[in-house]
């Protein structure tokens, strides 16, 4: 008995909220329990300690912990998450100016990961045990096992060597006079505004640390891909398609591709987590500018309203990716799409 | 050694200790990795008499030999300071075999025992294990590991309870699933109907048959372990200087780059060498058991 694929789909979604609930708990109760005192930390060793006490009525901090939790959790769901203590600016303006750019950055690699992996897995999977295939596997195991900022900075060296001029840090050259679009993705904002040569630039830009980023997802994606190939090739739909004498060509692109890229979707969505993680490598190196540079900033500064953020933004990434796979695995799936005709 | 001791304690079957060196022999990833593994333990356990310049390892200045490329004295080079590279990275190795035996040996029998509850017995164990596994899922383990230890205090110690704290839900996860199977099987019943006590029956029914499984797991979470530290400490979380760690060493050299490339590219390599072998050998032990990922 399975679920209507949109009952599955709301199911998951309430799952996913507790799931929301439950990391902002632990991420506040973490932020809250840190040795040192925010107030203190804000107004610096200088300030008297009835300053401090009067900041941290302020700030709420002599409330009881739940208290505290809940008019947190009160404001973010207005879009209140406080100030960072850092820039000195509400914390959802430095997200909304951070995060486009590293959307822009994850959604580029995504592209790149099913682009080459894809291909590459159902490639290998056709030439089964022969050279093509060895060497494929050695080359996806080495993207799985590479750490990602060896290979970002061997990008970088190899691009300073070989390709001069080619941008290796930054979005975007500071002499295009570019002064901000509406949407803070760099792709997009060229043509909105009519400088398609800020796309073009923003796209040179983006293609090293894109590359970089969906390394590991490659080899991943690849190795699950082949796999997937491989083992559905026996089930008996496809044996019978063959010994109709339907074209090799046919079965694998239109029935087996199909099938199988069922597994790699899944394992996309599970692996968003570390994507996201590996884009604070990424950016760092990259001189990105983005919400994992922020991150990694706020988190080295212990500036706690955005550490407890960013954590809170880097999971609903990973929900909404995990959403957008499930709405494609039933879009996919016919043995899920079918139960709606019921 | 591991490999070793696994197959002693899955060989109690039908098919013997000579079917599984069998198996393994005829297994290229398997071996391979193995190979790359033992040269990785040897030369950390025996670094000070492996490696060429075993005093580098300390706060050694030798201006007169900073930045030399690779050659014959020193295989990897010299970094600013003239420290020779290539035993800065031998040491460093025994950093991140640490992290790995810290780490896995606190997570994976946590894990697998509150997995083993869990699957056996049901009910709210259950629902806690599945909980909080979807919680950490959601969590960018980086991330998560960064905050922790920083939130502490941002040194190795502190990244490795962040890591560990993590790292044990998957071990859980994996083993809740299998022992739950298991747990149904006529032979569980039969060993209970037989008067058996749980603790027999969890560890000596079920738990022999989640060691293959719990093996591939616990040698691919390796190189994850390994990647992870590296990155923490390429970040900057990682040990006190001079004391090397590969992650590090990278982060140090980058400062020099393009012109003096091996002082990222060498001890760089040494992390992908390392995690290669536990990749080829998760993989190869993966086809040997003939379990699913």
């Amino acid at each position: 008995m399975q679920q209507h694929p949109f009952v599955a789909i709301l199911t998951r979604l309430g799952t996913f909220v507790l799931v929301m609930i439950a990391l902002s708990i632990m991420i506040f109760i973490l932020a809250r329990i840190v040795p040192g005192d925010p107030a203190r930390m804000a107004l610096g060793p200088a300030a008297t300690q009835d300053q401090v006490d009067a900041l941290r009525g302020q700030m709420g901090l002599d409330q009881p912990l739940v208290l505290q939790y809940l008019d947190y959790a009160g404001k973010a769901l207005r879009g209140d998450l406080g100030m960072s203590l850092v820039s000195q600016r509400p914390v959802t303006t430095d997200l909304s100016q951070t995060v486009p750019a590293t959307l822009e950055l994850v959604l580029v690699s995504v592209v790149f990961m099913f682009a080459v992996a894809i291909p590459l897995g159902v490639l290998i999977a056709h030439y089964r045990d022969r050279a093509v295939d060895h060497l494929g596997r050695l080359l996806s195991l080495t993207g799985v096992t590479i750490p990602s900022f060896l290979f970002a900075i061997t990008l970088q060296l190899l691009a300073a060597r070989y390709l001069s001029g080619w941008p290796i840090i930054g979005r975007l050259d500071h002499d295009l006079n570019w002064t901000g679009g509406p949407t803070g993705f760099l792709l997009l904002d060229g043509l909105l505004t009519g400088r398609p040569d800020v796309s073009l630039n923003a796209l040179q830009h983006l293609i090293l640390p894109a590359f970089a980023l969906s390394m590991a997802g490659i080899g991943q994606i690849t190795r699950i891909t082949r796999s997937a190939m491989i083992e559905n090739q026996r089930k008996d739909h496809v044996l019978t398609l063959k010994s109709f004498g339907v074209p090799e060509r046919v079965i694998i692109f239109r029935y087996l591709l199909k099938l199988s890229s069922i597994a790699p979707l899944t394992i996309m969505g599970l692996e968003f987590a570390s994507l996201i993680g590996n884009a604070f490598v990424i950016e760092m190196i990259f001189a990105w500018g983005g919400f994992a540079s922020y991150g990694l900033n706020a988190i080295l500064q212990k500036d706690l309203n955005a550490v407890t953020a960013v954590v809170l933004v880097a999971g609903l990434f990973f929900i909404v990716a995990n959403l957008i796979v499930d709405v494609l695995i039933t879009m996919i799936d016919p043995r899920l799409r079918r139960k709606e005709a019921r | 050694m591991a490999e070793i001791k696994m197959l002693d304690a899955s060989d109690r079957g039908l098919s013997g200790g000579y079917m599984m060196w069998y198996r393994f022999s005829r297994n290229p990833s398997a071996v391979i990795g193995t190979l790359i593994l033992l040269s990785v333990v040897i030369l950390a356990v025996f670094a000070p008499f492996l490696t060429p310049f075993p005093k580098h390892v300390g706060a050694v200045v030798d201006f007169r030999a900073r930045h030399l490329p690779p050659d014959w004295t020193h295989w990897f080079g010299t970094d600013k300071v003239g420290r020779d590279i290539f035993s800065r990275t031998v040491f460093g190795l025994r950093i991140s075999l640490l992290l790995v035996i810290g780490v896995l040996g606190i997570s994976v029998p946590v894990g697998a025992i509150l997995g083993l509850i869990a699957g056996y017995f049901g009910g709210w164990s259950e629902k806690l294990i599945s909980g909080l596994t979807n919680v950490m899922l959601a969590m960018p383990p980086l991330v998560m590991a960064l905050a922790v230890s920083n939130l502490l205090e941002p040194n190795l110690m502190n990244a490795m309870i962040a890591i560990t704290l993590l790292w044990w839900t998957w071990h859980a996860r994996l083993i809740y699933a299998v022992s739950k199977s298991i747990a149904s099987e006529d032979y569980i019943e039969a060993a209970r109907l037989a008067g058996a006590g749980p603790i027999h029956i969890l560890f000596r029914e079920i738990l022999p048959n989640c060691i293959p499984v719990l093996s591939v797991k616990t040698t691919l979470d390796a190189a994850f372990v390994i990647l992870f530290g590296a990155t923490l400490s390429f970040l900057g979380f990682g040990v006190k200087p001079p004391i090397p760690d590969l992650g590090s060493m990278v982060a140090d050299g980058r400062q020099f780059m393009p012109d003096y490339w091996w002082e990222v590219l060498c001890p760089g390599a040494a992390v992908l060498y390392t995690t290669l072998g536990f990749n080829l050998l998760g993989d190869g032990l993966r086809d040997m058991f003939d379990v699913e990922s």
